[in-house]
């Protein structure tokens, strides 16, 4: 089992994804040891998203953009807990020919961590049949790390 | 600028004057070896592809169902000159729009260059349409497809004027054969990375000489980043309830049917409604109470109350062969 101070925390610019912040903040931000990786998964263009003659790098430096943005406002919380930038690290990913949650696997097990933090929205039966839901998606492929799903 | 008869060879010019499209039309007919603008092609007219030349005879219509047979202007019906074999022609539509599941919107596009792959995933494959997608002169995607010869699916469960209970006892078996041949094959699509995409009762043709089921139209995409198959899924279950109810059953038509009514209506529970449409009975036994146990809990994996969907194409496959064995 991968040691769990060693936490990816998958966020994005959603109030849910600070509440984590925080939540992730007050339980860790007394333990030294606890280093966090902050993970930020963006889907591929949409396939019109061509026909209207943009380009892939344009897309992914306006998504990477973003995800400064995201990082920078998750760093911002995180010091309000007592972690400092030495004990933050970032990942912004496409999540290319795959699931959000696979992609969010694939950092899992490239990087051996021991926690993995998502937030989980209230979303009805249905909209999880048609769009899935990736913290359940998550859930039911650990197998050897600790996943923190706040609500 | 626009072609005409005189800029094709005098062979084919020969060809056209001996088909009967020639002596009803009034005007120059045109010459498309560039298709792009699809919309100014008109019956009479001929398009240029794969060195071949196909004379327009008419357009293909599909009715969304309950409005009006639209004429697709971007689907002509067309005779190849030289063969004298008739095909059904798709143009390059880039067309972005939503579609409606339940209450969602997901944005959808048609995307020529995926059913062009598909036609080519599935050249051998005896459950899809055939066909060959070439370049036009400007470089669109043509599609040149074999027409099959046979009526759609939705029709062909109607031929026999029958009660229900007959048409479940002595036709629905042979029917649910060629749709799991139908099911497998969007499993083979899926595990290949593709997705049909319109999965709607129309789009399956039964061949009149075989009773063959076929699928039709593969050029519907969309962006559903997460369940990548799970609209397919959906939708493949809509349609197997469709074809052992014979029709869908939203409440509105159980209080109509003489036979059901309002007794019956009575009896439904939210549980008993389509996860995606509260407008669909999907506990059909409770409609047709001679339906099997082992059947109809295929049908509630889609409904509100279930606590376990399908996954996989292959899932529903493997209950739907259990169930249609023992009938
Ligand atoms: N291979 C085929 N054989 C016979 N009829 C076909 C075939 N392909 C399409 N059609 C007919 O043409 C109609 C329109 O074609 P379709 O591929 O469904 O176009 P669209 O993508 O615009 O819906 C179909 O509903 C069907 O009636
Ligand atoms: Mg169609």
């Amino acid at each position: 089992m991968a040691d769990w101070h060693k936490i990816l925390v998958a966020v994005d610019d959603s109030s849910l994804s600070e509440r984590v912040l925080h939540y992730v903040g007050e339980v860790v931000g007394g333990i030294d040891k606890a280093a966090i990786c902050l993970l930020h998964v963006y889907p591929e263009p949409p396939p019109y998203y061509f026909t209207e003659k943009h380009t892939l790098q344009e897309y992914r430096e306006e998504k990477e953009a973003a995800a400064r943005q995201v990082f920078n406002r998750a760093g911002q919380v995180l010091a309000g807990h007592a972690i400092g930038e030495s004990r933050i690290s970032t990942i912004c990913l496409m999540a290319t020919g795959k699931t959000f949650s696979k992609s969010i696997l694939q950092v899992q097990k490239e990087g051996d961590f021991g926690t993995v933090v998502l937030g989980k929205r209230g979303i009805s039966k249905a909209e999880e049949f048609l769009f899935g839901s990736v913290s359940n998606a998550v859930i039911r492929e650990c197998h050897d790390f600790t996943v923190w799903v706040v609500s | 600028m626009t072609k005409t008869l005189n800029d094709i060879p005098q062979h084919i010019v020969a060809l056209y004057k001996a088909h009967p499209v020639c002596s009803s039309i009034r005007r120059q007919p045109k010459v498309f070896g560039d298709t792009s603008n699809f919309t100014s092609i008109d019956y009479g007219d001929v398009i240029v592809a794969d060195n071949r030349y196909f004379v327009v005879t008419g357009h293909t219509v599909e009715g969304r169902f309950g409005v009006d047979d639209q004429p697709k202007q971007w689907v002509p019906k067309v005779v190849d000159l030289e063969s004298g074999v008739s095909h059904i022609l798709k143009l390059v539509f880039h067309e972005v729009f939503s579609v409606s599941v339940g209450s969602f919107t997901i944005p959808c596009y048609r995307s020529p260059e995926k059913e062009a792959r598909i036609l080519e995933l599935t050249e051998d494959h005896p459950r899809f349409m055939k066909g060959k997608a070439v370049e036009d002169e400007a470089g669109n995607l043509v599609r040149i497809l074999d027409i099959i010869s046979g009526r759609r699916l939705d029709k062909h469960i109607y031929r026999h004027d029958c009660s229900h209970q007959e048409y479940f006892t002595a036709y629905l078996p042979a029917i649910l054969k060629e749709y799991l041949e139908c099911a497998r094959a969007i499993s083979f699509l899926h595990q290949a990375g593709f997705r049909h995409g319109d999965i709607r009762r129309d789009h399956i043709l039964v061949e009149y000489d075989t009773g063959t089921f076929r699928w039709i139209d593969f050029d519907y995409e969309f962006y559903l980043p997460e369940r990548p198959f799970a609209l397919d899924l959906l939708e493949l279950g809509n349609l197997l309830m469709y074809l052992v109810a014979r029709g869908n059953y939203p409440p509105k038509k159980i209080v109509d049917d003489p036979g059901l009514g309002q007794k019956v209506l009575d009896t439904i529970v939210p549980d008993d409604l389509s996860l995606l449409s509260r407008n669909r009975v999907v506990n059909l036994q409770k409609l047709f109470p001679y339906i099997p146990d082992a059947m109809n809990n295929i049908f509630m994996h889609f409904s509100q109350g279930a606590s376990v969907w399908y996954d996989t194409v292959d899932e529903l496959v493997a209950d739907v062969e259990q169930v249609t064995a023992s009938l």
